[in-house]
């Protein structure tokens, strides 16, 4: 895997030594000093997770989490907070920040969470991953059998789809057995389970 | 009363000179004119002598020349008669008449000829030739003078005695005769006539010294002239005088008229010299009059403009002195005398400028003074402090100025003084009220202070953290180049000087931090503050000496312990320091603490060199510091403090010698 950590913060001092600390858990780090070489450096492909400072000179580190949120920056985020700066970091939390820890801390606690981020990054990958391929499955349907196949996931009989579709139930049957066969599913419930299985 | 009375004295000042300029000028006026009058009473009377002695000369004259004509004519006629009779008588008469005529022709030049006449009237004989022209015998023929002439000789023959004819013209001049009847054994025989011509009579009567001085005329009854003789002719004539020639009578007037005397010369000059210098005399009275009238208007002008500046500088609360070239006072205002006490009187003349002089300022003021001879002395005023006559002392700003008199002469100087005590006072009580929102302030910014400090405080110290941690990792890994630790070691070391940079800074802020007071033992205080200074005070030498004068136990005060200890550690630092020159035996720092009322006194009294007052004043004052190292700011924190605890702290001199600083603090009922 190549994942690193994307260290935001204006202090030089800072930046250095979570490098040196990170580099001491054989943790690969990338340092910026401000929010926007960050922005300007960043791309959907980065894994990994972001280290945060929450006072930035500039834009500040919440502005940049909800830039990155509005690029749809899946990256797990940890603030890094000074002691007054508690109730802003628990605020950035109810928005799906990933963490925050208030300056000083523990260092190897931070570096584990850290890593948890990185496991729960990994996962996400995986689980997009998963949703590419049943993604591809569909794609493969022609139109009607992926009108059949969203008649079906609501639960109606093949009857009922037929009226619907205004085609005879033989046809439906047909595309149900073809598109079963597509998706590599056996029963309408397999069909269910594996989509509901992507989509959440 | 004053004003009244003042009032009065200026009306009098004013309306003295008045008056006795206007007698003055009344009075010259009064013998100019006068002398005006004398000197034309003077030169008329003058004139008048001069007529009246040249007029009585001429009467004189006139009256001599008068008596010198009948004189000869008397004398002629006498002689012609004799003539006439001895005629009557003779045997040969035309050899006698040719004689005693030629004899009488001779004598007298006036009598031009002698006819002898019978008693018809016929010419006998004449002498010298009978052709000259006569009474009765002009051609043609005049009846009325032929009647005369026969009436003439009627009038001959009935009296005896020779007649005179009336004048009568002939071709060239007048001339008048005169019968002289001849009667021989009392019968009329016939007459003698003798011709006299009028020029001839003048020319001869009248000598030539008179001819100079008078025109003499000789004038008929109708004023017609008929003979005269002068030298000068047609001159204007003043005075002449007129008496009747008589003989021959018939209403002929002699007439003597002077000429213009040609006056003395040298009194004319005396006289002309005497109107021209009455006439300078009287020019420039009246140029001096008019001088003196400007003088006086620009006189009354001073004095009003005198008394407006006097009013001025009585209504002025500014004081104002002046002083000559030799500093002894010459003017002092109303309102210097009330500033410093002292009546002008007592000021001026006297040399007491020095009496109103701060004692301890003396130098000072000399110093200024001098700056003010050289002309160096500050425009905006110089501060000083004076002593009034009781002996209290003010603050008082002078400005300086050269007193120049009217002829550009340096005389002394003028001094403007204000008492600006208050204004310092209200000074003062600014800056102790400024000094106490300072210190306030300063404890509102303590809680913004301490969460900018925290944050500061927590980059150097997370970045410490992580270095270390980091290092310890590495060490733990196993996993590790030295010099890789050593580089994190070093970084880790510059973040902690970072950290204790930020510390150092906030320092001087924190020094002032709010103080906590609660309830505390003084005299444990002052134990405690001694045994931390103990040892510096060992190495100067210094003995500290703590005296109780205190009832019963020391009593609980409501203070900062640690403020209070701070105050009395730099009172006790600053005694021992005092002290660096007093001989070692003498360096005793007396701690005195003793209770008055409600107050509670710490004294710390050090047997240095002293204070001087100057500086004592500004001892409190912000960054002023008599010590080369220090930030002057020790004495007026201390001062902060002990206000803050609502005492007092102050230095006097100490009167064995050195200085005392004492505190006074409130004992609050706990």
């Amino acid at each position: 895997m190549n994942q690193h950590v994307f260290i935001v913060d204006d202090d030089e001092a800072i930046r250095d030594s979570l490098g040196w600390l990170f580099q001491s858990r054989g943790i690969k780090s990338l340092a910026y000093s401000t929010a926007e070489a960050f922005l300007d450096d960043w791309n959907s492909s980065l894994t990994g997770c972001i280290l945060l400072d929450i006072r930035l000179e500039e834009m500040s580190g919440c502005e940049l989490f909800e830039r990155l949120l509005e690029r749809k920056c899946k990256l797990p985020v940890i603030f890094l907070t000074g002691h007054g700066d508690v109730p802003m970091a628990v605020s950035t939390l109810k928005n799906g920040a990933f963490d925050f820890v208030e300056k000083p801390c523990n260092n190897n606690e931070l570096v584990d969470r850290v890593i948890q981020a990185f496991e729960q990054d990994e996962a996400r990958l995986k689980s997009v991953a998963s949703m590419d391929s049943i993604n591809s499955l569909i794609n493969q349907l022609s139109a009607r059998e992926r009108q059949v196949m969203e008649k079906i996931l609501a639960g109606k009989l093949n009857k009922v789809i037929a009226d619907e579709l205004l085609i005879c139930m033989r046809t439906v049957e047909v595309h149900r057995s073809s598109l079963f066969s597509k998706m590599g599913v056996r029963t309408a419930v397999e069909l269910a389970q594996k989509i509901a299985a992507n989509s959440g | 009363m004053k004003l009244a009375h003042a009032f009065k004295n200026g009306k009098l000042l004013k309306n003295v000179p008045l008056k006795w300029s206007n007698w003055y000028f009344i009075g010259l006026r009064l013998a100019v004119a006068s002398l005006l009058a004398l000197l034309v009473i003077l030169f008329l009377l003058l004139h008048q002598n001069e007529a009246d002695e040249q007029r009585s000369t001429l009467i004189a004259d006139v009256l001599w020349l008068e008596q010198s004509v009948n004189f000869e004519l008397e004398g002629t006629t006498e002689q012609v008669q004799q003539l006439a009779n001895d005629l009557t008588k003779a045997r040969d008469k035309h050899a006698l008449l040719e004689l005693r005529s030629q004899y009488l022709l001779k004598n007298s030049p006036s009598l031009k000829e002698l006819v002898w006449l019978d008693a018809s009237a016929e010419v006998i004989d004449s002498v010298p030739s009978g052709k000259l022209p006569r009474l009765g015998y002009n051609e043609p023929a005049d009846d009325v003078l032929a009647s005369r002439q026969a009436r003439v000789i009627e009038m001959a023959r009935k009296l005896r005695k020779p007649i005179y004819t009336d004048a009568y013209q002939t071709a060239e001049k007048f001339q008048f005769e005169v019968y002289s009847p001849m009667f021989e054994s009392g019968q009329y025989q016939g007459s003698l006539v003798s011709v006299y011509s009028f020029d001839e009579l003048l020319q001869q009567i009248v000598p030539w010294w008179f001819a100079e001085k008078y025109q003499v005329h000789i004038l008929d009854g109708d004023g017609n002239q008929l003979a005269s003789k002068s030298k000068i002719e047609n001159l204007i004539t003043t005075i002449s005088y007129s008496i009747p020639l008589d003989p021959p009578g018939y209403g002929l007037v002699l007439q003597v008229t002077a000429y213009r005397s040609e006056g003395n010369l040298v009194q004319s000059l005396i006289k002309t010299l005497i109107i021209a210098l009455a006439a300078i005399v009287l020019v420039s009275l009246w140029v001096m009059r008019n001088h003196i009238r400007r003088r006086l208007v620009a006189e009354q002008a001073l004095r009003s403009e005198y008394a407006f500046r006097k009013a001025m500088e009585d209504s002025l609360t500014v004081g104002m002195r002046a002083r000559n070239r030799q500093g002894l006072i010459t003017y002092a205002n109303p309102a210097f005398c009330q500033m410093i006490g002292f009546s002008a009187e007592e000021l001026i003349g006297g040399k007491i400028s020095s009496a109103y002089w701060a004692p301890d300022e003396t130098e000072r003021v000399l110093t200024f003074q001098e700056a003010v001879i050289e002309g160096t002395a500050p425009r905006e005023g110089l501060e000083m402090r004076f002593m009034r006559k009781d002996g209290s002392l003010f603050d008082a700003l002078i400005y300086e100025a050269p007193l120049i008199d009217a002829d550009g002469v340096h005389t002394g100087w003028m001094a403007s003084v204000v008492d600006i005590s208050a204004r310092k006072l209200v000074e003062e009580l600014a800056r102790q009220q400024q000094e106490k929102l300072q210190f306030t302030s300063r404890l509102v910014t303590m809680g913004e202070l301490s969460s900018t400090l925290a944050h500061e405080l927590n980059q150097p110290l997370a970045a410490i953290a992580s270095y270390n941690t980091g290092c310890l990792n590495k060490l733990q890994s196993g996993n590790f180049i030295s010099s890789e630790i050593e580089a994190a070691l070093v970084k880790l070391g510059v973040q902690a000087q970072r950290a204790g940079r930020i510390i150092r800074r906030v320092h001087d802020f924190v020094r002032k931090s709010e103080p906590k007071r609660a309830p505390c033992d003084i005299a444990e205080v002052i134990i405690d503050s001694i045994a931390l200074i103990e040892s510096s005070a060992q190495l100067s030498d210094v003995r500290i000496v703590l005296v109780r004068e205190l009832q019963g136990n020391s009593p609980l005060l409501l203070a900062d312990r640690v403020m209070i200890e701070q105050v009395l550690l730099n009172l006790m630092r600053n005694g021992i320091e005092a002290m660096r020159d007093t001989a070692t035996g003498n360096r005793y720092l007396t701690i005195v603490l003793k209770q008055l009322d409600e107050q509670i006194e710490i004294r710390v009294c050090d047997r240095g060199s002293g204070i001087p007052v100057a500086v004592q004043e500004k001892l409190f004052t912000p960054f002023f510091s008599t010590k080369s190292e220090g930030m002057g700011m020790g004495l007026n924190i201390c001062r902060s403090i002990i206000e803050f605890h609502h005492g007092r702290l102050w230095v006097e001199d100490n009167p064995g010698g050195g200085t005392i600083s004492a505190i006074s603090l409130p004992v609050e009922q706990l």
